[in-house]
């Protein structure tokens, strides 16, 4: 196992690296001197010199990038154009209430697929099974802000059952079945297209399992049908359905982007999109740089947990 | 269902590097080379390889396959001749017409600013249009011609791969704000971010492609017999391609209208007064309550387009493999 992250690890670390280059060029490429623009139009070439100073833009470019990264491995992402304040600290509000979000959709999403993929890789009801089939197809090809906002129209202005947009007013903890009521919308919305996509994988490799001669074998010792699906069919399609958990849990950062920006959930992706529309590049930068390295932690436990349960991998990874 | 599957022994075969051969997004339809290439390449369907282009049209005039295409020929139909279906202009204010509801004279109703949400949504299909049959085609060509350099010359094969790596490891509603950074809103960020977005799927498509297929008898007895690289790769390793790449370029047609609206939507694509389904379904938000069908309609056009793609690259897919 130790050999196996030995190889793994540095290649997601010089991914990394490469990353935060191009991140740090994205903001050396924005047209306009940020000294001259913090420092105003009117502003003498001194006070202009000396904010250029303060923020390190007089140093060469290379020794900027290890100050800047330097700064970002201890925490210290620095001060926010816009709203002032240190962005470390508006990064940690927004970055649990995005964990919290994602995590209960990802959740939400395996109880999905582990209820809908062995009914809809055992079903022999043909109507059960177009149905599973159509709502599985739309539910893919619906794009997170068109169910978003179908959802919101549905069950806050034709059935006024939930509240429409934002957080829990006494914190996220207070009381958990208000948190509940706020969280069920987006989680639902940003789990959709991912339980359907692991239902639909689930099924097909549990349908290729039961093909497989031992799934006969065991029929004729008289296994019975449920264990041999739940028991055996299911543990040999784990490996590979935990790399596709992994892999649409790295997708669900960019629609949590989308589900923050219609619910008003104060989370990364709405820091993000107001940074943006105030142009406040650093705040830009620090979260850049955090999705990715996310994304890319989340690949890699995903491999680390594929090869714990099939040990194929890791021997392969050893040789 | 009969969409691509890796066997679970796949990734057993091709070891540690197996998560990173599966397509990113990991949608199911996603022909992946690996799971399908030693089926496409029975003798006989090598010698037949002439034949999958009517076989391929068929599979398009049934089931699935013919929904797909009637809905992505459908939505095209509107954008294209959206002059001719609607009596007013996507920026036009018509006068006395402030956020009416639904009705037979204005279908999706009238937004804030008088204009006709119909009109806007008509013509809003066109940005899609430019970006599914302009983007698309070009980030695929820039793919395709990684994943063969990389798959070729083995140098260059670890520099493709990471370049491949780091694009991946920017999900793409993030790389879109990365790229709005620095190219401001509008409609060439979207393009940047879609070709982008494309190159390492179709690279490693074609890359794993090359690998797998050049290993096979067939492309063997080629290069005994003295064939160039460059026939064997015109004449054996693209026909052979050709059906994943399809899947894979309808996909992408699919992803490419989801990033296009959802970049509208956030206000990091196409820029008012310019219509966009996204920047409608944006502005329609909220007046959820008053006026539905300013979103529920531009909602259903970009679905049916996304959905009609994503039918498309089924049928296609899961007729290889029967």
């Amino acid at each position: 196992m130790l050999r196996y992250l030995v190889r793994r690890v540095p290649s997601a670390v010089l991914v990394l690296f490469l990353a935060s280059v191009l991140i740090f060029a994205i903001i050396r490429l924005i047209p306009g001197d940020p000294a001259t623009s913090l420092a105003g139009s009117d502003a003498s070439p001194e006070a202009v010199a000396a904010i250029r100073h303060d923020l390190g833009l007089d140093q060469s470019v290379p020794s900027q990038y290890l100050s800047w990264i330097g700064n970002v491995l201890t925490l210290d992402f620095g001060q926010s154009y816009s709203v002032g304040g240190e962005i470390t600290s508006l990064v940690a509000d927004g970055f649990g209430n995005t964990v919290i979000l994602t995590l209960s959709a990802l959740l939400l999403a395996i109880l999905i697929a582990a209820v809908v993929g062995p009914i809809w890789a055992t079903t022999r009801n043909h109507w059960l099974e177009s149905a599973i089939t159509v709502v599985n197809t739309i539910s893919v090809a619906l794009p997170t802000f068109v169910s978003g906002v179908l959802l919101v129209l549905l069950l806050t202005v034709i059935f006024p059952v939930l509240p429409s947009a934002g957080i829990p007013p006494d914190g996220m903890f207070a009381r958990l079945d208000i948190t509940a009521q706020y969280l069920v919308l987006p989680a639902l919305c940003l789990a959709l297209p991912v339980s359907a996509v692991l239902s639909r994988f689930l099924a097909e490799t549990l349908r290729t399992e039961l093909r497989q001669p031992y799934v006969l074998t065991a029929t004729a010792l008289g296994v019975p049908r449920r264990r041999l699906l739940l028991r055996y069919a299911m543990r040999n399609a784990l490996p590979t359905t935990v790399t596709v958990i992994g892999l649409q849990a790295g997708s669900l950062l960019g629609g949590a982007v989308l589900v923050e920006a219609i619910f008003a959930w104060p989370g990364i992706g709405q820091l993000i999109e107001q940074a943006i529309g105030r142009r406040d590049y650093p705040v830009v930068q620090v979260l850049l740089l955090l999705s990715v390295f996310i994304f890319v932690v989340i690949q890699l436990l995903t491999d680390v947990v594929h090869a714990l349960l099939d040990p194929r991998v890791r021997i392969g990874g050893a040789q | 269902m009969t969409d691509t599957v890796q066997t679970p022994t796949r990734p057993a075969a091709d070891a540690p590097t197996a998560p990173e051969q599966q397509l990113p997004t990991a949608t199911p339809a996603a022909a992946t080379p690996a799971a399908a290439g030693p089926a496409s390449v029975t003798p006989a369907e090598d010698v037949a390889a002439v034949a999958t282009a009517p076989r391929r049209r068929r599979v398009l005039l049934h089931g699935r396959g013919l929904f797909g295409l009637l809905l992505v020929g459908g939505i095209l139909l509107l954008g294209l001749f959206a002059p001719l279906l609607t009596p007013y202009g996507p920026t036009e204010q018509i006068p006395g017409a402030n956020l009416l509801p639904a009705s037979g004279r204005h279908l999706f109703g009238t937004d804030e600013v008088n204009r006709d949400v119909l009109t806007r949504a008509l013509y809003g299909i066109r940005v899609d249009v430019l970006v599914v049959f302009v983007a698309v085609p070009l980030g695929a060509l820039l793919g395709t011609a990684a994943g063969t350099l990389a798959a070729l010359i083995r140098p260059a094969d670890v520099a493709v791969q990471r370049i491949f790596d780091v694009i991946l490891a920017f999900p793409p509603i993030i790389l879109a704000i990365g790229v709005t950074a620095i190219l401001g809103a509008g409609i060439t960020p979207i393009f940047v971010v879609v070709v982008a977005v494309e190159i390492p799927y179709f690279g490693r498509l074609l890359r794993s492609s090359i690998l797998t297929l050049r290993e096979l008898p067939f492309v063997e007895a080629a290069e005994a017999i003295g064939a160039s690289r460059w026939w064997i790769l015109r004449r054996h390793i693209l026909p052979n391609s050709a059906e994943p790449l399809f899947v894979q370029l309808a996909l992408s047609m699919s992803i490419a209208v989801f990033l296009e609206s959802a970049m509208s939507f956030l206000g990091i694509g196409v820029r008012p007064p310019e219509p966009s389904l996204g920047t409608i379904i944006a502005d329609a938000v909220s007046d959820l309550d008053t006026a539905p069908m300013q979103a529920v309609g531009p909602l259903l056009l970009v679905t049916g387009f996304v959905l009609g793609f994503q039918l498309i690259a089924q049928a296609v897919g899961a007729r290889r493999r029967i």
